[in-house]
């Protein structure tokens, strides 16, 4: 019973997130309205349906301040869609406002807090003073040839879209569509998307003539600008039959005598004609298939991300089974039953493909857009650019791309960093921009797109771009480098000064950046999560970081290889080739090993000398092992490759979080267990606070 | 087990004697030496199944393993105590204990031995017996028999 409880609260909390988001999302796009002037009442009306279902849901689980603060937006929200309000930059700010203190507010209920959230009150205070009122408009309505039964069932905000579309000049239209009742809500949703392009759905009333149980007709008042012609083009099909409301002095005839379509056979139940008022109309569907009218119309389920987990931790134990099941065959074709064996590896394979769908459809459960993140992302810069008084436009792309739930849960910190620091350091002042000839409006471009099993966000500005001089000498000072590093660094490894722990933090706390988290932190977070992050920045043109993120962490195909006695996993999506090395055309070039592959120089990094691990140098062979990470190459030198096999990664845990260069650990079948290898830390490790810098950094401190 | 029923039965006739609330200890050896953790804390006792070294890993972690799919830290108690080190034999035993943090962690011992209760009143505190690096880890002192034995605080040691 407590569990039932518990998991209809977890239910509250989601729903009440995903509402909320919605609200964010529309209140997102209503300030993009507002900039290009443009006034979309569709879109707050959904501002407030979405705020509307909040309050419900807050009343059902005793939810008091959400309930209030719910309710005071609906009202607010209402006088807007009925036009008695102005939607201005400071009501949206307010209600912009109000996601913030939901959001504290989910936080104390969770935590079962009952004491109000900081904020509330001010924010109904001020929720009620901007109650406005403007004088009802007067309406026209009366000149159409529309039906009394259904204008008598028009919700004041409908009503008052028809009228300020009529004042507008527009015509309105009558679609008669049929349309199954399983996709009913699917089907209304499309036509409303196709309306949107020529005009407006004012309202929907079900006709209560339908030919068969399966279907139900409705009737659909729209307004738009179009002519009837171009409506018949875009709309009309053999389920929709668009006609034109007349005007009364024109033809006097009345809205319920309008044509049927001439396909309806006979219907299978007497459903009495007319125009029943809606509630009469749901009472006859209830009466005609009861469970039809109960059951939920969506599909979707919602899951704890952990029960994903464990399913993959069991695909995990299965895919160890597999690899014994395989291991017997072998035993028993070795013992000279051949066929047994080949029967046995029949089941194998078959047991191997069925296991790869299953861990292929959990996966694909686990996956979801980056636009869940980017989202909350535009809210923050349109926070801070206000507050900083710069414009930008945040131009988002790619945000369709997919990845692991887990995955996106642990960007949204970065990512906010990496932007807050582009708006306040990055993006000039407006004056500052004036003068070099920029646009007014500063952009941040945020793109993601899928590279093979990674995913790539990048994250560009067009503002000032990093100060490589500031960065050395902040660097000097910090004792990171020393003078002769001050010629000898790249570009590129100049630019990587900026992750190093103080170099990126200000001298002085500042509201928007705080002296706060630096780089540092985003790129262990990245780190953590086995992504590895750029930077490239251009002066006076701008600067751009890219990410790049596995597409999951479940699990992964790896590569097993030995160094002495210890078997390390290498997850496969870094690794772009294997190949024998005998030692012969290695450099040394200040202080790192490199070797020639195919015209280019690979640097080396022998496992077990960074490891620290016992040198089997006795055994004259060994493999290189080829790991991409970004741009980057590394070859690692291993003493021997075991093979392929999938692998679920589990992190090591905090006693070992200090331990650089895994990024966890697996069992490999046998009750032992492998250290997966982290070829982004490795690689960063041996290339950039790598061998070289760090010796020099020894000898000139210490 | 039958080893731990005997001795919990001993326990039962000492609760009278003993003052203050009765909590319960489990015994194991390091060396020549008797420990006791709070029997609360300790999840499971297991035989070690192998264990991976962790390159550059602090000096007192043994490695890792995993018990029944479940990843496991193992420190060796011996070390993070400083206590001399000896063979280690069919008799050792890792104690599963989960931290705050959700970690599972393996203290590695010598050999596991009994359920002590004790008294508030029975456990010396610490401070005048033992100096150095242990103190910060110990509760306290137990003497339900003449030998003492170390009352360790996990808390302290691994953040249970």
């Amino acid at each position: 019973m407590v569990d039932s409880i518990d998991k209809a609260r977890e239910e509250f909390f989601s729903e009440a997130q995903e509402i909320i988001e919605t609200f964010s999302r529309n209140l997102l796009a209503l300030d993009a309205a507002i900039s290009e002037g443009v006034k979309d009442p569709t879109l707050v009306n959904e501002a407030f349906r979405a705020v509307h279902t909040l309050k419900g849901l807050a009343g059902l689980f005793g939810a008091v301040a959400m309930g209030t603060l719910s309710h005071h937006l609906e009202d607010l929200l209402d006088e807007l869609r009925l036009g008695r309000a102005e939607l201005t930059r400071t009501v949206l700010d307010l209600l912009f406002g109000a996601i913030d203190v939901f959001g504290k507010i989910l936080a104390a209920e969770r935590s079962g807090s009952e004491a109000m959230p900081p904020g509330l009150d001010e924010l109904v205070g001020r929720l009620r003073e901007l109650g406005g009122s403007v004088a009802p408009e007067a309406g026209m309505v009366t000149d159409y040839e529309l039906d009394p039964g259904m204008l008598a069932v028009l919700t004041e905000y409908e009503e008052h879209r028809l009228r300020s579309n009529l004042e507008q000049g527009l015509r309105l239209y009558r679609l008669h569509v049929k349309f199954d009742l399983a996709t009913l809500d699917k089907a209304l949703e499309e036509i409303k998307d196709r309306a949107k392009r020529h005009g407006e759905i004012i309202t929907y009333l079900p006709t209560g003539e339908s030919s068969s149980i399966e279907t139900i007709e409705l009737d659909l008042l729209m307004a738009s600008h179009d002519d009837l012609s171009i409506l018949i083009g875009a709309l009309a099909s053999d389920r929709i039959i668009v006609e034109e409301i007349e005007r009364k002095p024109l033809v006097p005839a009345a809205f319920s005598s309008r044509t049927h379509p001439p396909v309806v056979p006979e219907s299978v139940l007497s459903v009495p004609s007319g125009h029943p008022r809606p509630g009469e109309e749901a009472a006859d569907l209830a009466l005609v298939s009861p469970d039809r009218s109960l059951r939920s119309l969506t599909q979707t389920v919602r899951v704890d991300i952990r029960k994903l987990d464990r399913l993959m931790n069991i695909v995990g134990e299965l895919a160890i089974v597999r690899n014994v099941l395989s291991r017997i065959a072998e035993r028993v074709r070795a013992e000279g039953q051949p066929q047994i064996s080949s029967e046995l590896l029949r089941v194998h394979r078959n047991f191997e493909r069925r296991l790869t769908e299953m861990q292929d459809g959990i996966l694909e459960v686990r996956m979801v857009p980056l636009g869940q993140v980017f989202e909350r992302l535009s809210r923050v810069v349109r926070q801070i650019s206000r507050e900083l008084d710069k414009e930008i436009r945040f131009v988002i792309t790619g945000s369709e791309t997919e990845i692991d739930k887990l995955i996106v849960e642990e960007l949204s910190d970065p990512l906010m960093h990496m932007i807050r620091n582009s708006i306040d350091h990055g993006i000039e002042d407006t004056a500052e921009r004036a003068r070099v000839g920029k646009p007014a409006a500063g952009t941040i471009a945020l793109n993601a797109f899928q590279k093979g099993n990674h995913v790539v966000i990048e994250i560009e500005d067009d503002g000032r771009g990093i100060d490589e001089n500031a960065l050395m000498q902040k660097a000097l000072r910090l004792g990171k480098i020393d003078l002769t590093d001050r010629e000898q660094l790249s570009r590129e490894e100049v630019l990587s000064l900026i992750f190093l722990p103080g170099v990126s933090t200000r001298e002085r706390a500042d509201d928007v950046s705080g002296r706060g988290v630096g780089m540092d932190v985003v790129k262990t977070n990245i780190g953590h999560l086995g992504g590895v992050i750029d930077v490239q920045s251009e002066p006076g043109i701008g600067t751009k970081m890219t990410i790049t993120l596995p597409i999951t962490l479940a699990i992964v195909s790896a590569l097993l290889v030995r160094v002495g006695e210890q078997v390390f996993a290498i997850p496969l999506n870094s690794v772009s080739e294997a190949l024998a090395f005998d030692g012969r055309g290695v450099r040394v070039v200040d202080g790192r090993e490199l070797m020639g592959l195919r015209g280019q120089s690979l640097p080396l990094c022998r496992l077990a000398r960074v490891l620290g691990l016992p040198d089997d140098s006795t055994s004259g062979r060994k493999f290189v092992v080829v790991a991409t990470v970004g741009t980057r190459r590394l070859g690692i030198l291993v003493d021997y490759l075991i093979g392929q096999q999938d692998i679920v990664i589990k992190p090591l845990g905090k006693t070992l979080a200090e331990v650089r260069g895994f990024s966890g650990a697996t069992e490999l079948g046998d009750q032992n267990v492998g250290l997966v290898l982290d070829p982004g830390a490795l690689i960063e490790e041996v290339l950039l606070s790598g061998e070289s810098v760090r010796e020099k950094g020894l000898r000139a401190h210490g | 087990m039958a080893n731990l029923t005997r001795v919990e039965r001993r326990g039962h006739l000492r609760r009278a004697a003993a003052a203050g609330p009765i909590r319960e200890f489990l015994t194991f050896t390091l060396s020549v030496d008797l420990y006791a953790v709070e029997l609360t804390t300790i999840r499971e006792i297991v035989s070690p199944p192998p264990v991976t070294h962790v390159p550059r890993a602090p000096h007192d972690v043994l490695g890792v393993c995993s018990v029944r799919g479940v990843l496991v830290t193992v420190v060796d108690l011996r070390k993070r105590l400083r206590a001399p080190a000896p063979p280690s034999s069919s008799r050792t035993r890792i104690l599963l204990s989960e931290t705050r943090s959700g970690e599972v962690v393996g203290l590695l011992v010598d050999e596991v031995r009994q359920v002590i209760r004790l008294g508030a009143g029975e456990i010396e505190p610490v401070a005048a017996v033992l100096g150095g690096d242990i103190s910060a880890h110990v509760l306290g002192i137990g003497r339900p028999d003449n030998d003492p034995i170390i009352l360790l605080d996990l808390n302290s040691i691994i953040g249970v």
